[in-house]
């Protein structure tokens, strides 16, 4: 929680920029503002502080009523009771004024106030001193206070808006911007809140911004944001970093996608990495589409090839394969809560895992797939979906995912208050919810299953807080009336996939985009606002475009970022784009998730891990549920998720000493190396050379032809004796076999081989 | 001549003298069960005859004693009783070493599952508790077995050879096997006009893919967490239709269908049980793969896979399929085949309504998606229609709604004002819940189909929406239904299986429980009823053509209500014997004497965990009922005399009770409580195990009997420590088996206080 800054009562604005000449321009600036617009704060005005206008933000920018503090759920924190961020300012009132016998305020003897000498710590206060009794802020309490604290909800002219100056700017690393942030009330006076304005910026790495809205950026070039908020409403302020370099080449563009994306690095000075080797591609494309290695075939066909678009065909070959429709489906059902609760789940997680496997091998368009998920209805075997209802039961746990997974907007927030980063009400959240009041359950023969129908009836919520009874609305956009007969699921699946719907498209390309390129262009990939602006608009959108185009065509989206030479970057840094994290100036290396990793080095080790119920030979990445997880720790400490959220944020993929531990030592990966029949102990029976070993290795592990050094380094490895622990030769046969495993194990810990690059 | 004697007789069959008790089949050069063979089978300890099996062909019911069955005959007719056999938590706690129910035949697979009509087919049978096997029997005539025999003349085991008669219709039989211990369980056996070939050993990679022939049926057993490889040669442009028959056949596999191409990518997948429709796109080899959804295997995951070329324009012909429980209210009695109307799409709002006329039997698909179908019609205020729909009972995985709505137009704008809403139609009994105890049967009778009451209220223009509420996304042109508007046609459907018992420690067992009769046992058939069209009066259920030594007292459905249970008592003498028992329900509807039958629904399987796997009932065919011969009741209760109870209402009624107990038991206490209308309120009483006698003592002042004539039945259950009646018996261990323990029916008639 962000302590009020310390603040001088007639201090307005600080120094801007660290350059005299910026400092000076800004400065001039100011003053112009200033003069056209009346910015005062209440005092300089001789009006009567403000219980609504004034109190109440100087309670949310001091932290009172963060939710750690006193709008705790709940009972508050130590009896005193706060609405989150002021959002209830009537029920504040009650809180401060008039609860606890009205000791808090006391109007004789305003210094003596609780909430005064509470808030200087002057008696104890376990959130310690929050203000200092000299400071602008305590004069705006005791004066409130002194002037009888009064209630002025209703007459106090209301914020209708937040404008933060600039609202825009570039600006080089390293420098500041000093952000001013002004409130336009109803009755049109405008006043300057930038000291009780709440800021943030939506990258730390990029830039940092202090509580008096003073905007440091950092060395990363790019593009990066800081929210204001204040009373419910929020502005941005948009900066644009660039490294300004000069670009004297780009690579070809292919389309679109290149378009936007190396326009941006011209735009930023970002000169890109070179376009990647044949090796790499295949190597990187294939664990991105088909979440495997290159098989020897694919290698094959694809070393031969002379065709100028053997790549494009690559890609195609990739998609058409089962093991495309197995990676996603293993995406999509971890963040759809396939989840394994008990064994009598088995039946309808591999049915709802066959559904979306089974639909994007067929390439089903994405918002059919989305409608016959959001409008399921009938049992587990003759209709998968309605197993989502099983897993996701509760109507606001339904609004909350399909917010998030399909619209990339988090509600969660607006089912107990106004949204505090965004524009939803509680109004917003329970009329969504209304679209999944009439489902209708029905038991079945399986426990804990249901049969899912449309419950006849006018589908209406009530906001919990207001009492208000609601009709179907689409966050914000109205829905045409939905008859009593009608399901209004179906009715949210046509509002999803119109033309011109603001967050369904956007949504899946921006996750789509992250897939492939590791970072979203917006980032977190769920969480789409305004006030968490893309890094790449033009881009984002004109991938939104081209989805809704093709019909929501996965495949054809995939095709398009694959194809394109953005994707297809080196992941070698030059010597400016290698702070670039978000300019996709280059690949960014990513270590291959759990299953991929363990169906690579199953393929590596030619073994193959059994999993519980499913036949010899399915992939890791081919598993129906979480349930596979207990059974493999290599899986769990990789980071497969438990599918128990809708963000993907629950896979992990920073690195630990645990799987560090794993690699070097763990007995199933050992296990796997020394197999019978597995590929050490086939090729230590082989005939072939030594080279052709390394080779084979080498092109399983890499998708390429091992170097000369590290042939000859290899060479000699597998030529060298082997002893025993007592000194002792040991069988050569058996001594094969060994070198061979260390020579795998040794590629298994390379990073090329344990990253996609 | 039933089917099942119909097949004996192709064997051919022992016949009978008479159906009376003690006389049966002797000597006879063709008898099947004179063989020294079965003479050992059915030779046992104790006093239980040691006959021949007696086949009953006619349709008497036989009773022990003539007087007293006419006279619990007349109070059987009479009474408005029901024996409201819901085994509740007084019954015995079982530990996990016991075993539910004692041992039943049970004929679990035969492979293949089915044959080419006019043709034999070798087929191979396994079971459980089918030990003595001595004929396969069939429901329908045209089907027969014999023995498969080695080189040597001599019977192989559990091998058959099965005749299809050429004028044997095609679709879905059943075969039952009899042994030992009596009739089995029922399992489906297909003929087909196809020709079929079994699958040659394991298929379960695309090296090993068998190569099949189009227009023709395989017969396969999947293999635990496998995929079974098959492939053929398709031709560019040309349409197949790939169809694997399983859960219809009685099958535990839930079917995934995959064809790919020959280097084993898949093209295109079924997983709903569904078939597939494939154009080819290339010539060449195609695999088509075949697995379990959850991967699962073994000799009960068996198949029927058809692959067929069709014209791109022809329809995909339906494949026969065993019935769901729910259809056995399905059609109504007298339903023409066909309806006289079709739905006329665009119907799907209520401009375009399509105009019928009532009453009305039309046909129609809930298709595409979300599809409404409005028809609109004149009707007057007062009239009565009823309105049936079925779906969901043709088989199909729909929940038809209907609602009507009756139209007014005022200066130009309808108004529409709702007159009914028709769903489900509810099941007669209290289902499962799938809790922890057993808290109701397994088998659900209702459906989510409609059957409802229509009154008009106001003159005018009316609609009637029809729609899937399960239809909302899923485009499948086969989704059809049946829409029957009538005149109120008073009528019941009737359907019945093995009553289950509830164990309060968890016991989950769903399991088939075939009429394989021990002597000296009561059984009970737990038998509901579907009311249509307003009919509310008392249903009578009566068995006829029962083996000798056994008797049948059913207790009417009482008017109004919707279950009654059938009592089916072995004497202790009764003679090894088989019939298959004509079993229906009587009614008087608008003054006429009604007869239907009842349907019998049984587990495909017997499923010890309903948790952990979900049962399968459904209907079966017939109802053959046997008498052992070769083994006993562990226990049978009894009033000590066979004869009408006559008590004085509010005075208290003393029925000594007779035990003959014929094994151990784990614990020496049966708690027993009772059954019968009027009477469920009667205390819990212990009666000693180890005793030969008790007393129940019914206090009709605290049960407030009113006068009138009753029949009611004791029941619990009891550990007995069961012990196989094969060959050695005494140094066969003994098995802790928990089964339910139901007295004879006693008839009770009570009379006023002043009368006496």
């Amino acid at each position: 929680m962000a302590s009020l800054p310390e603040s001088n009562p007639t201090e307005h604005s600080r120094p801007i920029a660290t350059s005299q000449t910026f400092r000076f321009a800004i400065f001039v600036i100011a003053l112009f503002q200033c003069a056209i617009v009346p910015v005062l704060c209440a005092d300089e005005q001789g009006k009567p502080t403000s219980f609504v206008n004034d109190v109440i933000p100087l309670l949310t920018k001091s932290g009172c009523n963060s939710g750690v503090c006193h709008a705790k759920a709940g009972n508050g924190q130590n009896g005193f009771r706060l609405s989150l961020l002021g959002f209830e300012p009537k029920e504040d009132y009650e809180y401060m004024v008039k609860d606890s016998r009205g000791r808090r305020v006391s109007l004789a003897a305003p210094e003596s106030s609780l909430l005064l000498v509470k808030a200087t710590a002057k008696v104890s206060h376990g959130g310690g001193a929050r203000l200092q009794e000299s400071s602008a802020e305590y004069a705006l309490l005791h004066d409130w206070i002194r002037n009888g604290a009064r209630y002025d909800l209703d007459s106090a002219p209301k914020l209708v808006s937040l404008e933060v100056q600039p609202n825009r700017a570039t600006l080089k690393p390293g420098t500041q911007q000093q952000l001013k942030v002004i409130a336009t009330y109803s009755d049109q006076s405008q006043r300057d809140i930038t000291k009780t304005a709440l800021f943030e910026t939506n990258d730390s790495a990029m830039a940092e911004v202090t509580a008096s809205g003073l905007v440091t950026v950092l060395d990363l070039p790019g593009k990066v944001a800081v929210m204001v908020r204040y009373q419910g409403n929020v502005s941005v302020f948009n900066a644009s970093v660039p490294l300004g370099a000069a670009i004297d080449s780009l690579p070809p563009s292919k389309n679109f996608v290149d378009d936007a994306v190396f326009a941006n690095l011209k735009e930023l000075g970002v000169p890109p990495s070179p376009l990647c080797d044949d090796t790499t591609f295949l190597r990187r494309v294939s664990l991105d589409i088909a979440g495997r290695l290159p098989t020897d075939d694919e290698r094959t066909r694809f070393f031969a090839s002379q065709e100028s678009n053997k790549r494009e065909v690559a890609i195609d070959s990739l998609l058409r394969s089962s093991e495309y429709a197995d990676f996603f489906a293993n995406k999509w059902t971890a963040m759809l809560k396939n989840r394994r609760d008990d064994a009598s789940d088995i039946t309808s997680n591999f049915a709802f895992h066959a559904w979306v496997r089974d639909s994007l091998l067929a390439n089903k368009p994405y918002d059919q797939m989305v409608r016959e998920l959001l409008a399921a209805t009938g049992t587990v075997i003759a209709n998968p979906p309605v197993v989502w209802y099983k897993r996701v039961k509760e109507p606001k746990q339904q609004v909350e995912d399909v917010a998030q997974l399909f619209l990339g907007v988090r509600m969660q927030c607006a089912q107990c208050h106004h949204h505090p980063f965004e524009r939803w009400s509680q109004d917003d959240y329970y009329s969504f919810s209304a679209f999944f009041t009439q489902v209708g359950r029905k038991p079945t023969a399986t426990r804990g299953e249901d049969m899912i129908f449309h419950k006849r009836g006018m589908a209406v919520a009530t906001n919990v807080k207001s009492g208000s009874v609601l009709k179907p609305a689409a966050l914000g956009d109205a829905i045409p009336a939905i008859a009593a007969d009608e399901d209004p699921r179906l009715k949210l699946a046509d509002w999803m996939s119109s033309p011109s719907n603001p967050f369904f498209a956007k949504a899946v390309v921006n996750r789509y985009w992250k897939h492939f390129l590791r970072r979203g262009l917006v980032e977190p990939e769920d969480d789409i606002r305004d006030t968490n602006p893309p890094s790449n608009p033009e881009l984002l959108a004109a991938l939104e475009k081209h989805f809704v185009a093709s019909g929501f065509d996965l495949k054809s989206l995939i095709r398009v970022i694959t194809s394109s030479n953005a994707y297809q970057l080196s992941s070698s840094p030059n010597q400016y784009n290698i702070a670039d994290q978000q300019n996709y100036s280059r690949y960014y290396p990513r270590r291959m998730q759990a299953e991929v990793f363990l169906d690579a080095i199953d393929d590596l080790a030619g073994s193959r891990t059994e999993f519980p119920n499913l036949p010899s030979g399915t992939r890791a990445i081919a598993l129906p549920d979480n349930s596979y997880n207990n059974a493999s720790p290599f899986l769990k400490v990789f980071g497969r998720p438990e599918n128990e959220s809708v963000c993907e944020c629950e896979r992990i993929q920073s690195s630990s000493l645990a799987q560090s531990l794993h690699l070097i030592n763990a007995n199933d990966v050992k296990s796997k190396l020394a197999k019978g029949n597995g590929r050490a102990d086939r090729l230590s029976k082989s005939d072939n050379s030594a080279e052709e070993k390394v080779r084979e290795l080498y092109l399983v592990a890499f998708s390429r032809e091992p170097r000369s050094e590290e042939l000859k380094a290899s060479i000699e490895f597998l030529a060298e004796p082997r002893v025993d622990a007592a000194g002792n030769a040991i069988d050569p046969q058996k001594a094969k076999q060994e070198s061979l495993q260390d020579l795998i194990w040794a590629l298994i810990n390379t990073k090329e081989f344990l990253f996609n690059h | 001549m039933s089917n099942y004697l119909r097949a004996l007789s192709v064997n051919p069959p022992p016949r009978p003298a008479s159906g009376r008790r003690g006389r049966g089949v002797r000597g006879g050069r063709t008898n099947i069960f004179s063989s020294p063979l079965f003479k050992d089978l059915v030779s046992r300890e104790g006093e239980a005859p040691a006959e021949p099996l007696h086949i009953k062909l006619g349709r008497s019911l036989a009773f022990p004693n003539s007087l007293i069955a006419n006279v619990v005959s007349k109070i059987f007719l009479a009474m408005r009783l029901v024996l409201a056999i819901v085994l509740t938590s007084t019954l015995s706690v079982t530990s996990l070493a016991q075993s539910v129910c004692l041992p039943l035949p049970r004929l679990l697979t035969t492979m293949p599952m089915g044959g080419t009509v006019g043709s034999q087919v070798e087929i191979t049978i396994t079971g459980e508790n089918i030990d003595g096997p001595e004929a396969l029997l069939f429901t329908h005539h045209g089907l027969s077995a014999v023995p498969k025999l080695d080189a040597n003349g001599k019977a192989e085991a559990n091998k058959y050879v099965v005749t299809i008669a050429a004028d044997t219709p095609i679709g879905i039989h059943e075969a039952r096997l009899i042994s030992r211990l009596g009739i089995s369980s029922s399992r489906a056996f297909s003929v087909g006009s196809l020709p079929e070939v079994s699958q040659n050993g394991p298929t379960t990679s695309l090296g090993k893919a068998m190569p099949i022939n189009c227009n023709s049926i395989c017969n396969a057993v999947m293999t635990d967490k496998s995929i079974d490889h098959f492939s053929f040669d398709a031709k560019q442009g040309h349409r197949y239709i790939v169809h694997c028959a399983s859960r219809g056949v009685d099958s535990k596999l839930d079917a995934v269908l995959v064809i790919a191409d020959a280097e084993g990518r898949d093209l295109v997948v079924e997983r709903r049980g569904g078939t597939l429709d494939f154009t080819a796109t290339n010539d060449g080899k195609h695999i088509l793969k075949i697995h379990d959804l959850t991967f699962k295997g073994g000799p009960a995951y068996f198949y029927r896979l058809t692959l067929l070329e069709l014209p791109a324009d022809e329809a995909i012909p339906t494949f026969p399929s065993t019935k769901s429980v729910s259809s056995f209210s399905w059609p109504p009695s007298g339903l023409e085949p066909n309806a006289a109307t079709q739905e006329a799409e665009p119907n799907n709002s209520n401009a375009m309504a399509q105009k019928i006329t009532l009453p009305c039997d039309i046909a129609g698909s809930f298709f595409p998606a979300a599809d409404v179908d409005s028809f609109e019609f004149q009707a007057s205020k007062g009239d009565v229609w009823w309105v049936e729909v079925a779906s969901e009972r043709l088989g199909r995985p729909t929940d038809p709604s209907a609602i009507v709505q009756h139209v007014a137009v005022d200066a130009g704008v309808e108004k529409l004002t709702d007159v009914a809403e028709f769903s489900d139609i509810a099941s007669p009994v209290k289902l499962s819940s799938n809790g922890y105890a057993y808290d109701g049967p397994p088998y659900d009778g209702g459906s989510l189909d409609i059957i409802g009451k229509l009154e008009i209220k106001a003159d005018g223009l009316h609609r009637i929406q029809l729609s899937d509420l399960f239809g909302g996304t899923r485009n499948d042109a086969r989704n059809g239904y049946r829409m029957i508007i009538r005149k109120a046609a008073p009528d019941f459907a009737l359907a019945g299986w093995g009553l289950h018992m509830e164990l309060r420690n968890g016991d989950r067992n769903a399991l088939s429980k075939p009429l394989a009769l021990r002597n000296g046992m009561t059984v009970a058939l737990e038998i509901v009823a579907v009311r249509r069209d307003g009919f509310d009066g008392e249903i009578a259920l009566m068995m006829e053509g029962l083996p000798d030594g056994v008797t049948a007292q059913g207790l009417k459905i009482p008017a109004g209500k919707t279950r009654g249970i059938m009592l089916i008592t072995a004497d202790e003498k009764a003679p090894k014997s088989l019939a298959d028992v004509t079993f229906y329900g009587k009614s008087v509807v608008a003054g006429g004497e009604v007869k239907r039958p009842v349907q019998m629904a049984a587990m495909a399987w017997p499923i010890v965990d309903s948790w952990g796997e979900i049962p399968s009932p459904r209907l079966v065919k017939g109802l053959p009922i046997s008498v052992t011969g070769a083994e006993f009741a562990p226990i049978s209760i009894a009033p000590k005399e066979k004869k009408v109870w006559v008590a004085t209402a509010g005075q208290k009624l003393t029925i000594p009770l007779q035990h003959t107990r014929r094994c151990e038991f784990s614990g020496t206490v049966l708690q027993l409580k009772t059954s019968g209308a009027g009477f469920e309120n009667v205390p819990r009483f212990d009666v000693s195990l180890a005793s030969d006698s008790s007393e129940a003592t019914l206090d009709l002042a605290a049960l407030k009997t009113p006068p009138g004539d009753y029949l009611i039945a004791f029941y619990g259950s009891a550990v007995a420590k069961y012990r196989s009646g094969i060959a050695d018996k005494e140094k066969t261990p003994t098995s802790d088996t928990v089964e339910i323990v139901l007295s004879e029916p006693i008839a009770i008639s009570v009379i006023p206080a002043e009368a006496k």
